[in-house]
């Protein structure tokens, strides 16, 4: 199987290789950093080769995977890899989704960051300290202040009222009651909650639970936040606002997020980088548009057919060098780098030639000619000469993959 | 299939924990007993009324008014049926046992729910306690802990905590695994996590467990009440015993409203405790439109208020009634009336022996005693001065010769209660060629040059370096050494441990003689002048104030044996304990308090028991069945004895459990021991711990009876092949009983009859009911009956003849009591054992009885007892 070519870091205690092969589409903030030479810098989440193996003998169970054993044949014996050979890094006020289908370990994973899970061998660095090392006090404690997490079903205490939920965390701190109360208001009212503090979780619909799920998270002050599927359990339409309004608190708060999901598309709106998992192992890690563009392997090609390309790729992925000197000299319009390939069709629909892309001091990076984005809408790289309406090309190809995918699901459950 | 000897072995494991663990019994019984009596007493201490107004308060706030309201009336119910008492020794003991179930349970569920192990080990265990039929637990609860309440605490306890274990564990597993990871992830230690999320979110769960452990808590009243446990349960066995439909029901009933107020208020405390109760109600109240009179709730607060207002009124009017009593309390005994004596003592061992023994004496008296140590010089001045009244241990007339030179004036000598004494020098017997003083002149070197002495102050010093010294011509070559007398025996043991030589300042009497081997160095010169006794001096003027203890003062007097005994005694159960070894010597020897502080007029000597008290002062418990002879001879007992000033507690009981009850003193006395043939397991058993006090009546006998209607059958030979006749069945009493026995293993395979017939297991008054069912029917019938029985002046009946002689000799009626009991009753003991009641007597007093009807024993023996004249004084004469 065609394994992300990470290479591990495990020599160094508190600090990592900047090895990882340069990343295209990286966020700028995060590529800056990553320069080819050897350098001492702290991520504010490192995993380093952590696996999670449950059943008998998980010791003897690492060192067969480290020789190349299969998941299945250790399932043989009744030992369950949960998660095999996991690393990677998440830089502050990134965030990193993990996305991966259920089953594949990606739970197991989010707790193993935050220390309610042991790792069977491996390390997690949060800020170059080694969680895995921590005695169980020091870490409960570092779980108190520097990391909080949001849960599936939300798991908001029943007996106790809004605010006191969205208070716990600083209750367990140890903060006095009239600071922690006024804390906790000041983040239901940042999640939207201001008039719901002395109602009770159960009146409350299950978007504004999760809400409150995010409050208490957020109250805390915490640096980073574990996001376990949280908006799974939502309907669509919630959901999606909730994925805006995550965004929008990330903008204003820019907190470091590993968010979990198997659903691709909220992988792709959310992540700034994205790492796919599957029976155990990360397959492949990298930004969107690489998972988007550059799939490693059939399973992760499968897999993002059904994406809406059109609304995760940008015009920077599509584009081409200027091939004419004079491209963008006419007053048609012209399109920004980050412009999703949604809204390049709609520009390119009105515009005779390619359409200029411009950074934001207006000086032409790319161009992208209509045959070039008709290809990639349709789900080749390649021109197939076969014009199409831009809005609708994805639909058929996306009905098609979407029924392959619930077989693959079905197969896979 | 071999027969594994299992009863035997648990019999053998019984016997084991009982020999060797009898402490820890002990001390789970009066840890239990005084729970018991603190609830108990807290519980009856107000007026029924009041107290039924409190728990409906509480039910009102927990509940409503409605339930306020009806718990009011129940409570109202039992208090008018007389039964309150037994519902509060009823309740007090469901509270006890729930308080040790949860205390228990609880933490067991919560270690439990977090370990698999734990909850592996205690699963078997808890099916085993629960599904064992809780009266098995009652028979080594008998043997541990003897009748009475403990017992049934313990098996109510053993049942009940099941279901508190069961629910916590159920509780705190059923809570959202979510939420306890949420609670870990937010750094919730483990701790915390049980009280902030796991305990308030199972708590709804746990009180249901609460709810059950009360419930079966009631439920083992009854089963409690066999044992002694009293209460409403005591009430419903007498009457299951005396087939008493009206007192079963209404005990019942008693039990029900007692069950169902527990049930509604735990339920209704689950919902205040539980946050999300609290809200749940809170929702139910605000959608309830209707009456609003019918939902109001006294808040909290007010609730609150309104339970102590209530309180301290029944406090307010406990305390009135409470004065009226004890204002009538003091009795013969109480001569001092808590005037005060104060006693000075030098801490020499005769001094504090004879003080001791004073101060208890005196205290058992009703004076107001302080005793104070003093150094000698003190102690005199202190008693010139009139603030000491007396002391005990004046050695005159040559040891404190110069005190009573300088203070005799003063003072009064209430004469020698000791003597005569002696001084001397002593060393140990392994000291070789020393006898006399002369022989310790030249040996200064092997003692070190040094005489081990006492206080400086004693006049035994003075006299030793001022005269006994220089007469032997000792004084350049010894020195004493002032200190103490405790140090000088402390140096004296540890010489002796040592053999080491060394003289020691003594005198005799002295413990020190009968601990080690010790010469006493001879004195021809008589340097120590003539022997003291060992005086008693009082202050002037206290003859005055205090003339019954100065004369009883003057009359002290005290043998060496009697001295040495109270010195060891004191000596071994260590300082600060003197008053305890007088009290436990004096225990030993029960008649000298008497002898020595007589108490003037009151109690007749002959009714003060060993301890010099008062015997009517503790009341007595008796034991009886509900047997005729017995119903008859206690009540008649009881009326005389109350008389006589007595009171009497009665308590029924089976047989077995009576004579262990007896062997152990819980119980003082029984009049219905059927000896020498029918309760011989008994006596074989225990007989060695109890006193027979004789026969009031016999001889008895044991037939079967049958109706003289029944024609052709007259002996027990008649039977076979009549059984078609009588269904096959001859009605027994009480299965267990030797009489039983003895009819199913040697009366019928005696006649052949063993096959033909079947012995029916029932209970005397079940016996009666139904012969008197078959006699009213004319049916044939045959019982097991004895004689004397009231049946036979009621009925027709045919004593089937023994030709045979399978029922044995006859047994007489013997009034068994406890071990202690001549000791603690003498004047019982002496009435008991001229107890003689004629067959006329006993079968008019016996059908007495049964015309009045069970309830009603008292006034039908006083009926019987006006009939009888002078009954009082020939049964206990004065």
């Amino acid at each position: 199987m065609s394994r992300f070519p990470l290479v591990r870091a495990a020599e160094d205690v508190s600090v990592h290789h900047l090895c990882e092969r340069p990343l295209h589409g990286l966020p700028s903030g995060a590529t800056g950093r990553h320069i080819a030479t050897r350098e001492v810098y702290v991520s504010r989440l490192q995993a380093d080769g952590l696996y999670k193996v449950f059943g008998r003998a998980p010791d003897e169970a690492v060192r067969r995977l480290e020789a190349g054993a299969d998941r299945g044949e250790l399932r043989a014996d009744g030992t369950t890899a949960a998660v095999i050979d996991a690393s990677f890094t998440v830089e502050p006020g990134q965030i990193f989704v993990v996305m991966g289908l259920s089953g594949s370990g990606k739970s197991t994973l989010l707790r193993m960051l935050n220390g309610l899970l042991e790792p069977t061998a491996g390390r997690v660095l949060f800020d170059g300290r080694d969680l895995t090392s921590l005695p169980a006090r020091d870490l409960r404690r570092v779980r108190a202040t520097k990391i909080s997490m949001v849960f599936q079903h939300f798991a908001l205490f029943p007996h106790r009222s809004v605010l006191e939920n969205a208070a716990y965390g600083l209750e367990v701190q140890g903060v006095p009651r009239a600071e922690r109360e006024q804390r906790a208001a000041e983040a239901l009212e940042l999640c939207g909650l201001g008039g719901w503090a002395a109602s009770w979780p159960n009146e409350l619909s299950g978007g504004m639970q999760q809400r409150v799920g995010l409050a208490r998270a957020l109250a805390t002050d915490a640096d980073l936040l574990l996001m376990d599927e949280s908006f799974s359990a939502l309907d669509p339409l919630i959901r999606r606002d909730m994925q805006d309004q995550l965004l929008e608190l990330q903008k204003r708060l820019k907190k470091t997020i590993v968010f979990i999901t198997h659903d691709l598309n909220e992988a792709m709106r959310l992540g700034d980088r994205i790492a796919v998992m599957r029976d155990g192992r990360i397959v492949q890690l990298g930004s969107a548009e690489d998972i988007l563009l550059r799939p490693e392997g059939d399973y992760v090609a499968s897999f993002i057919q059904d994406v809406d390309r059109s609304r995760v790729l940008t015009a920077s992925a599509v584009m081409t060098a200027p091939d004419r000197p004079d491209a963008g000299q006419c007053d048609c319009p012209s399109v920004a780098p980050d412009t999703t390939v949604a809204e390049l069709c709609a520009v390119s629909a009105r515009v005779p030639h390619p359409v200029a892309v411009r950074d934001p001091e207006g000086n032409v990076v790319g161009t992208v000619p209509q045959q070039k984005l008709v290809a990639f809408v349709g789900g080749d790289d390649e021109p197939q000469g076969r014009p199409a309406a831009c809005g609708d090309a994805a639909r058929p190809a996306a009905v098609k993959t979407a029924s392959q995918n619930t077989e693959k699901e079905a197969a896979h459950a | 299939m071999p027969r594994l000897a299992l009863g035997e072995w648990v019999d053998g494991a019984v016997d084991w924990l009982q020999s060797h663990l009898s402490w820890l019994f002990d001390a789970v019984s009066s840890v239990v007993t005084g729970m018991y009596d603190g609830i108990s007493a807290a519980l009856t201490a107000p007026q029924p009324l009041l107290f039924a107004g409190i728990l409906a308060v509480l039910a009102w706030w927990l509940r409503g008014l409605t339930a306020g309201v009806l718990a009011f009336a129940g409570f109202a119910l039992v208090d008018s049926i007389e039964l309150w008492n037994d519902a509060m020794s009823t309740l007090s003991l469901v509270l006890v046992a729930t308080v040790v179930t949860l205390a228990i349970a609880v933490p067991l569920g919560i270690w439990a729910s977090r370990s698999r192990a734990v909850s592996a080990v205690t699963k078997p265990v808890l099916d085993f306690m629960q599904t064992m039929p809780a009266m098995v637990y009652l028979i080594p609860g008998i043997i541990f802990f003897g009748v009475g309440v403990v017992p049934g605490i313990i098996a109510t306890i053993i049942f009940a905590l099941p279901p508190g274990v069961r629910m916590t564990e159920l509780g705190i597993r059923q809570v959202d695994g979510d939420l306890v990871e949420a609670a870990e992830a937010f750094g919730t230690s483990p701790r915390n996590t049980l009280t902030r999320v796991q305990l308030p979110l199972a708590l709804p769960t746990i009180m249901a467990g609460v709810n059950q452990v009360i419930m079966l808590g009631l439920s083992m009243v009854v089963i409690a009440g066999m044992v002694g446990g009293g209460g409403l349960g005591g009430a419903v066995y007498r009457a299951i015993g005396n087939v008493d439909i009206g007192l079963g029901f209404e005990a019942g009933v008693s039990i029900v409203i007692l069950a169902m107020y527990l049930d509604r208020i735990t339920g209704g405390l689950g919902r205040q405790v539980s946050p999300l109760g609290r809200r749940a109600a809170a929702k139910a109240r605000a959608a309830a439109g209707g009456l609003r009179i019918r939902h109001y709730r006294p808040r909290p607060v007010v609730a609150v208020a309104g339970v102590v207002v209530l309180a301290l009124v029944a406090g307010g009017l406990n305390l009135f009634g409470g004065a009226g009593k004890s204002a009538t309390a003091a009795g013969g005994d109480d001569v001092g009336q808590g005037r005060k004596v104060t006693l000075g003592y030098i801490p020499w061992d005769e001094g504090v022996a004879s003080t001791f023994l004073w101060k208890e004496l005196l205290e058992r008296r009703g004076f107001d005693v302080d005793a104070q140590q003093y150094e000698a010089g003190a102690l005199y001045t202190g008693m010139a001065n009139g603030q000491i009244d007396a002391q005990t241990d004046s050695w005159l007339p040559t040891t404190h010769a110069t005190y009573w030179k300088k203070y005799g004036d003063k003072l009064e000598d209430l004469g020698s209660w000791y003597g005569p004494t002696s001084l001397e020098l002593s060393v140990p017997s392994y000291v070789k060629g020393i006898d006399s003083l002369a022989d310790l002149k030249g040996r200064a070197g092997q003692f070190k040059g040094r005489i081990v002495g006492i206080e400086p102050s004693a006049g035994e010093m003075g006299l030793l370096k001022d005269k006994v010294l220089k007469q032997y011509g000792l004084e350049g070559e010894y020195k004493v050494v002032d200190g103490s007398t405790p140090g000088m025996l402390a140096e004296l043991k540890r010489a002796y441990a040592k053999k080491e030589p060394i003289v020691t300042t003594l005198w005799s009497p002295h413990w020190a003689y009968s601990s080690y081997d010790l010469k006493k160095l001879e004195d021809p010169k008589g340097a120590w002048g003539e022997g003291d006794g060992v005086h008693t001096l009082a202050r002037k003027g206290f003859a005055q104030d205090n003339p019954e203890v100065t004369a009883w003062l003057k009359g002290f007097k005290m043998t060496e044996q009697q001295l040495t005994g109270l010195e060891a005694e004191i000596q071994e159960t260590g300082k600060g304990k003197e008053q305890e070894a007088v009290r436990a010597w004096l225990d030993e020897h029960p008649d000298l308090a008497e002898k020595w502080a007589p108490a003037p007029g009151g109690a007749s000597a002959a009714s003060r028991n060993a301890d010099g008290k008062d015997e009517r002062a503790r009341p007595l418990n008796v034991a009886w069945f509900p047997w005729e002879e017995d119903i008859a001879a206690t009540y008649l007992w009881k009326a005389v004895l109350e008389r006589r000033g007595y009171t009497m507690n009665l308590q029924q009981f089976e047989v077995g459990p009576m004579y262990a009850a007896l062997s152990r003193g819980q119980i003082d006395v029984q009049f219905d021991g059927w000896l020498p043939t029918t309760q011989k397991r008994y006596w074989d058993a225990y007989g060695d711990k109890l006193n027979d006090l004789g026969s009031w009546y016999g001889p008895t006998s044991l037939e079967i009876a049958v109706p003289d209607y029944v024609k052709g059958v007259d002996s027990l030979a008649d039977l076979k092949g009549k059984g078609g006749q009588f269904k096959g069945r001859i009605v027994g009493i009480e299965p267990g009983t030797e009489t039983m026995n003895i009819l199913k293993k040697k009366v019928l395979p005696g006649y052949g009859l063993d096959g033909e017939y079947e012995v029916v297991d029932s209970s005397t008054p079940g016996m009666l009911a139904e012969l008197k069912r078959a006699y009213a029917k004319k049916e044939p019938v045959a019982v097991m009956l004895w004689t004397p029985h009231w049946a036979y002046d009621q009925y027709g009946l045919t004593k089937l003849k023994d030709p045979k002689k399978t029922f044995g000799g006859g047994d007489r009626l013997h009034t068994v009591a406890s071990e202690e009991f001549p000791r603690q009753y003498p004047q019982l003991t002496k009435w008991f054992k001229d107890f003689k009641l004629s067959d006329k007597q006993l079968a008019g007093l016996e059908n007495e009885i049964q015309k009045a009807g069970a309830g009603h024993e008292e006034e039908a023996v006083k009926t019987w007892m006006d009939r009888n004249p002078g009954i009082t004084d020939t049964l206990a004469p004065l």
